[in-house]
């Protein structure tokens, strides 16, 4: 198994760069997963590291070895594609062995790997199926298990889930985990998911507009995000933002006007004069009713969910705020009250979008 | 079902018959012929309806003809052309849809050009450059012109176009190369394609008419298109004789019709822009 590392990694078409300067590392063994609305570049990135794409300036290592032009075949990759890319005139076992035909691998040595891969994925009593008599999760397993016989140093997935009913993207998500711990192989995921992306990965890479925003693990990138942009991107549902501003400082907290209420944000660097815009972002879970102090809000839809309820409400500059609240059967639709939290759960960005700390 | 709807139904059927009257007519006057004698052919009061079950012709026409000859002249030149084509037209389309290089869309072009251009008008430089070359009365004479088939090309091209871009990356990571790409999936994958280009093509060859017979006058390598203008030449003017050797001729091209039916029609879909 071998690591991935990018060094200052550009990708033009044309004139237009889609992957700026992108520098990074997926160590040996690790679950990567680069996460991204349409367009930021995440599937360029990956097909740049399986060679389907060249690369227009920087340095891509697999292994240690440098890579940035060596064909894909001899990259030691393997990729399952979104639309799973099967031979759809080959059996099941003859797609997993396709790559070991083409090698000239002795046959029982092929017979033996695909065994093994369907095995693995459970695919024993379907070797003798055409793709298309297998449904689409069982074709997704059988483009994962192309991929395992070939014992590629880094596993490569684009979207391979996108195309699944939700019921089984849960269950292949679990599948993949499994996988990954059975197998341990490096892998890196492209997703613009990011349920998919805080399950499954070890680290993450948030990207956006060919940059990596920030990378980190998931629970990181949820509690301490470097800028308002991630802040927003993980999360579900999304973390709360209103504007404001300072109108005091002290004790290592700012005092914040915002929506016709305040807010205290807990800072531990020096704190922002008074009059600075700020954006403050509150995850739902930490908001809560509170009788003074807060944010004047109106109740306009009670998501429930069972143990818990996603409550939307509506401040007064007709911002969208959500909160969570657990325990209670009550409805509040159409209710006029306060929320807030403590300060230590409010999170502040500057006006360019990067956090204040 | 209305009475309006009933009247247009049996009008349609009529009409529908009578055209398949029209055009069956001459095949059946042909076989009407063919099972004459060639006085009975000539004599006044000779009706529509076959009053005479003669098979002189027939037995004339493959015995004391080179008919059997000229068979597996047809049978060995367009096994020949249709393979050829097939081959190269194959390869033309995959270069075409799937390789990125310079002057491609120029050279696609051409290929479309060339399919609107008719046979006949190429009939006069095709025939100089072939006795240049010293092709009159060869092989390579009758089989080299009839090699440029466009049509095969664009069909091919327009399948591979549509075979998803991921298959081609799938095989790139697995190690192949564009030979493994063209001959393991999308040759497979277009079977269907290529047998009913492959009939079509046959058919076309062996219907051939105007090159072999510019291109050959010795009776040993005569197709049989072209033998049946011998026919005449050896009898006079014997109809049931060139009747039954025009249905000898058509013969095999009708059995694997009547075999390949489906992919026939197919095959003709395609080639016309219907069916896509």
């Amino acid at each position: 198994m071998a690591g991935v590392k990018l060094t200052n990694v550009r990708k033009s078409f044309g004139p237009l760069e889609v992957i700026k300067d992108v520098s990074l590392e997926v160590p040996k063994g690790e679950f990567g997963v680069f996460v991204g609305p349409s367009g930021c570049g995440k599937s360029t990135l990956l097909r740049m590291i399986a060679g389907l794409e060249d690369t227009t300036g920087g340095r891509i290592e697999i292994g240690g070895r440098d890579v940035t032009t060596v064909e894909p075949a001899k990259r030691g990759v393997a990729m399952v594609f979104q639309s799973y890319a099967l031979y759809p005139h080959l059996s099941v076992a003859e797609n997993m062995a396709f790559s070991l035909r083409l090698s000239r691998a002795p046959k029982h040595e092929r017979e033996d790997k695909v065994r093994e891969a369907a095995r693995i994925l459970q695919l024993t009593d379907h070797l003798d199926k055409k793709p298309s008599a297998l449904s689409g999760g069982q074709r997704q397993r059988v483009a994962i298990g192309r991929a395992i016989v070939r014992e590629p140093e880094v596993f490569l997935f684009d979207e391979p889930l996108s195309n699944l009913d939700a019921e089984l993207r849960v269950q292949m998500r679990l599948e993949l985990t499994r996988l990954h711990r059975q197998i341990g192989a490096t892998m890196i995921y492209v997703t613009h998911d990011q349920v998919e992306a805080m399950t499954l990965a070890d680290d993450i890479y948030v990207l956006k507009g060919g940059h990596v925003m920030q990378s980190g693990r998931p629970l990181t990138l949820y509690d301490d995000p470097d800028n308002r942009f991630v802040a927003g991107f993980i999360g579900s549902p999304a973390m709360n933002f209103v504007t404001g501003n300072v109108t005091q400082t002290g004790n290592g907290i700012a005092r914040v006007a915002c929506e016709d209420g305040t807010l205290d944000v807990a800072l531990q660097g020096a704190l922002p004069g008074v009059g600075t815009d700020l954006t403050l972002g509150v995850r739902p879970e930490h908001l809560a009713p509170v009788e003074e102090g807060g944010l004047p809000v109106t109740v306009e839809v009670a998501e429930e969910l069972g143990g818990s309820s996603f409550i939307h409400t509506r401040a007064a500059s007709g911002a969208d705020i959500v909160f969570e609240r657990r325990g209670h059967r009550d409805r509040l639709d159409g209710q006029s009250l306060r929320i807030g939290t403590s300060a230590e759960n409010v999170l502040a960005f500057l006006p360019n979008g990067k956090r204040l700390r | 079902m209305t009475t309006q709807r009933r009247i247009e139904n049996i009008a349609l059927t009529a009409i529908t018959l009578i055209a398949g009257l029209i055009w069956i007519f001459p095949l059946y006057w042909a076989f009407v012929t063919s099972i004459r004698s060639e006085t009975r052919v000539v004599a006044d009061g000779a009706g529509l309806l076959p009053d005479e079950f003669n098979l002189s012709s027939y037995f004339d026409a493959l015995f004391n003809t080179s008919l059997i000859h000229w068979y597996i002249n047809s049978i060995g030149t367009s096994l020949i052309i249709t393979v050829i084509v097939l081959i190269t037209g194959m390869m033309c389309a995959y270069a075409l849809s799937q390789m990125r290089f310079f002057g491609r869309k120029v050279l696609y072009g051409v290929v479309l050009a060339s399919f609107m251009v008719p046979v006949q008008s190429l009939v006069v430089p095709q025939f100089v450059l072939m006795n240049d070359l010293g092709l009159i009365n060869k092989w390579g004479g009758i089989i080299l012109p009839q090699l440029v088939v466009p049509v095969v090309i664009i069909i091919y091209k327009q399948f591979f176009d549509a075979v998803p871009k991921e298959l081609k990356e799938a095989v790139v990571l697995d190690g192949g190369s564009d030979y493994t790409l063209l001959f393991r999936v999308y040759l497979p994958l277009n079977w269907g394609i290529t047998t009913a280009l492959g009939i079509i093509t046959f058919i076309m060859a062996w219907n051939s008419f105007l090159w072999p017979f510019l291109v050959i006058t010795t009776e040993d390598m005569m197709t049989i298109p072209v033998g049946i203008t011998q026919v005449n030449d050896a009898f006079g003017v014997a109809y049931a004789r060139i009747m039954s050797v025009a249905l000898l001729a058509a013969a095999p091209v009708v059995i694997a019709y009547l075999i390949f039916q489906k992919r026939v029609t197919e095959a003709v879909m395609i080639s016309s822009g219907v069916k896509g």
